[in-house]
């Protein structure tokens, strides 16, 4: 069993006939995802990849019906892009933008919710279990970072998952599911709301987030500890320990505002809830180790 | 953007916040002809972008003519504000002050809702509000759709301590306040202090307004100004779109991925480095590594260090624009380059034609930039002549 994206899912992409749309479009159909159709308003007729391509949602699933939206649709029409999926009745929704007005973000995020959706992103690579599917874009064919394995991983920064994940994979293991809630401050999905999947997950042991600086995610981890919502597990690496206050560092969430998100403050609350702290990315294997060997 | 007080305090008057009598002055001479206009006592306030400029003697009330001309001199042609990088004064009518209170409109990303927050110890920064009395910070949350409640800003405002006189003047101000956080697509909008004068009249002693990046597009496309940066390379980034930061020690950072760059920040620290500047030439801006290095050595940096991680920012490509950069702008720091990613055995091709020795471990990286800025200091006549590693 793999978190949010499987092979029985059927994903329609929005944006499919652009660059990024039809190049990934390809990959993620190559890994094994079930990409039933595809949307570009004025493009109706296309086809991308072997799938068609029609102007609205709403055509698209009248004839394709698909329960996946993957958006590869720019940040200042996403939240127009997001609504249409909704509309549909799609309840997973990937968003890789990244530059989503703050305020429609906002929007974005309390619509999913409304609806009984999952939106994850924007500023993220996406969703992947490797080996089985993905919705997103994840270079897969990388070995020596996308091995399937008994690892969770979520994370806020696509580069820094490379990196991570490297070292996962490094101390001979690798992931079940991997799911990137993105750099953005406002992410449709935050870390603890996909803890309950990963505890639920037979093929998760333990669980890695890479987090950073800003914001209360990694706080919300913690607190789904202590309270007994997630007991497998957890190794969390953070960026921006020694980063300034009042600094935005890369991500537009990645800053300290309102006195919370250092990264003190989330070691201690990880500390507290019990789980590994790795200073560096390579320590991330070598805790992991520690953990698998001790169970 | 982060914009200047009385550029706030502009937005807050258009829509009929009350914000004190004001001019912006350029020159002393200007700021001595509002002082006249203003009458004394009043305030002159420096406008800089930093916080806690009353602690750092950017902010004054002044009595006297004589007063006024020196401090606004100080300010304008002076050290002092020198030292601050001001370049306008606001000159205030002095208010009458019985109060002092906190009032902001953030985002509160995990309900998904707009949240006000208010406090009746105003003028204090509202992180240290948060650290030392949590307990009396007034919240409420907004969503942003339906938009402020009448009952939301009475809640605010009894909580406050208002008497019935007092709310009626508050509610509408919040609403106001409200206007110009949707309006101006704001990440934060503050008021800080709020004043409650003698007659019991409120007024925006201060403003900050703080507009989402994101939004500039529907914001007028505000295209970054150089007074809003310190640096000439911070402002010339922001130009390209290429996310920067300035710092003043010896190895520049010209990274991939703000993740990834974010925590070579932290490890060249941790191996007691020191970073000149974060640069981060991921996501669009991949193919610009000749814009990027040249950006780098406007700092004269010991060392460039060169890390990314990269799936849609190629790594081949990365590699071909960072030996275009070598050949054009000729460095004469060294370079050490980790270079992973989509097309990183192309990569590594190109990097060692132009007499780079890539390497494959960020953190050996880190440790072999550190060492060469280290060495650098040590003997500054051999980088000269030491070559790129």
């Amino acid at each position: 069993m793999s978190i949010f994206i499987d092979r029985t899912d059927r994903v329609l992409v929005q944006g499919i006939t652009g660059g990024e749309g039809s190049f990934w479009t390809k990959h993620m159909m190559e890994l094994g995802t079930q990409v039933v159709v595809g949307v570009t308003p004025g493009k109706e007729g296309q086809s991308v990849e072997g799938v068609p391509v029609y102007h609205t949602i709403r055509r698209a699933v009248a004839i394709k019906p698909a329960n996946a939206a993957m958006l590869f649709v720019p940040p200042r029409f996403t939240k127009d892009a997001v609504f249409e999926a909704l509309d549909a009745g799609i309840k997973k929704i990937v968003t890789i933008a990244d530059g989503i007005p703050l305020q429609d973000a906002i929007q974005i995020r309390k619509a999913a919710i409304s609806c009984g959706a999952r939106v994850v992103g924007g500023n993220t690579s996406g969703v992947i279990s490797p080996g089985l599917a993905m919705m997103g874009m994840f270079p897969y064919w990388i070995e020596r970072v996308y091995t399937p394995g008994r690892i969770g991983v979520m994370t806020r920064s696509g580069s820094l998952t490379n990196e991570v994940t490297a070292m996962v994979v490094r101390a001979g293991f690798g992931v079940s599911s991997l799911i990137g809630v993105g750099g953005d401050p406002v992410p449709g999905t935050r870390f603890a709301e996909m803890l309950p999947d990963y505890q639920a997950d037979t093929e998760t042991d333990a669980v890695v987030i890479i987090g950073e600086l800003g914001g209360t995610m990694e706080e919300e981890v913690a607190d789904a500890m202590l309270s007994g919502v997630f007991k497998k597990p957890v190794v969390a690496f953070l960026g921006g320990r020694t980063a300034p206050a009042g600094k935005r560092m890369g991500h537009a969430g990645a800053i300290v505002t309102g006195g919370k998100g250092s990264v003190k403050d989330k070691i201690e609350a990880f500390e507290k809830a019990g789980a590994l702290v790795a200073d560096r990315p390579r320590m991330v294997g070598d805790l992991l180790a520690k953990i698998m060997e001790a169970r | 953007m982060k914009l200047f007080e009385y550029q706030a305090k502009d937005a807050f008057a258009e829509r009929g916040i009350p914000v004190p009598k004001r001019r912006v002055c350029e020159t002393v001479s200007q700021a001595v002809e509002a002082v006249a206009e203003m009458g004394l006592p009043c305030a002159v306030k420096s406008q800089v972008l930093r916080g806690g400029r009353g602690k750092a003697g950017l902010v004054k009330l002044v009595k006297s003519s004589a007063e006024a001309h020196d401090y606004a001199e100080a300010l304008l042609t002076g050290p002092l504000g020198a030292a601050h990088g001001v370049k306008k004064v606001l000159v205030e009518e002095a208010v009458d002050i019985a109060r002092e209170l906190y009032l902001s409109i953030t985002v509160d990303p995990q309900a998904a809702t707009a949240l006000i927050l208010a406090c009746a110890d105003g003028g204090v920064e509202i992180e240290e509000l948060a650290r030392t009395a949590p307990e009396k910070i007034i919240r409420e949350k907004v969503d942003i759709d339906t938009g402020l409640l009448p009952f939301q800003a009475r809640n605010i405002a009894y909580a406050l301590g208002f008497d019935a006189d007092g709310v009626k003047k508050f509610v509408p101000l919040l609403e106001s306040l409200w206007a110009v956080f949707r309006a101006k697509d704001a990440e934060l909008v503050e008021i800080n202090p709020l004043f409650v004068t003698g007659s019991g009249a409120l007024v925006a002693g201060d403003g900050k307004l703080v507009i989402d990046d994101n939004s500039a597009f529907r914001q007028g496309g505000a295209e970054p100004s150089r007074e809003y940066f310190d640096s000439d390379v911070a402002y010339e980034a922001a130009v390209e779109g290429i996310p920067y930061l300035q710092f003043d020690g010896d190895i520049s950072l010209m990274c991939a991925g703000a993740g990834l760059t974010t925590v070579v920040y932290d490890l060249v620290n941790y191996e007691g480095g020191s970073v000149a500047n974060y640069l981060e030439f991921g996501g669009p801006n991949y193919k610009k590594a000749v814009r990027a290095m040249e950006l780098c050595l406007v700092n004269d940096p010991k060392v460039i260090l060169i890390v990314t991680f990269g799936t849609i920012a190629r790594a081949d490509i990365m590699a071909d624009g960072i030996a275009e950069a070598i050949a054009k702008l000729k460095p004469r720091c060294p370079i050490v380059a980790c270079i992973r990613g989509t097309g990183e055995e192309k990569a590594v091709e190109t990097l060692k034609a132009v007499g780079l020795e890539p390497l494959f471990d960020t953190e050996e990286a880190v440790r072999k930039a550190v060492a060469l800025a280290k060495a650098s200091t040590e003997d500054k006549t051999s980088t000269r002549s030491g070559g790129r590693s």
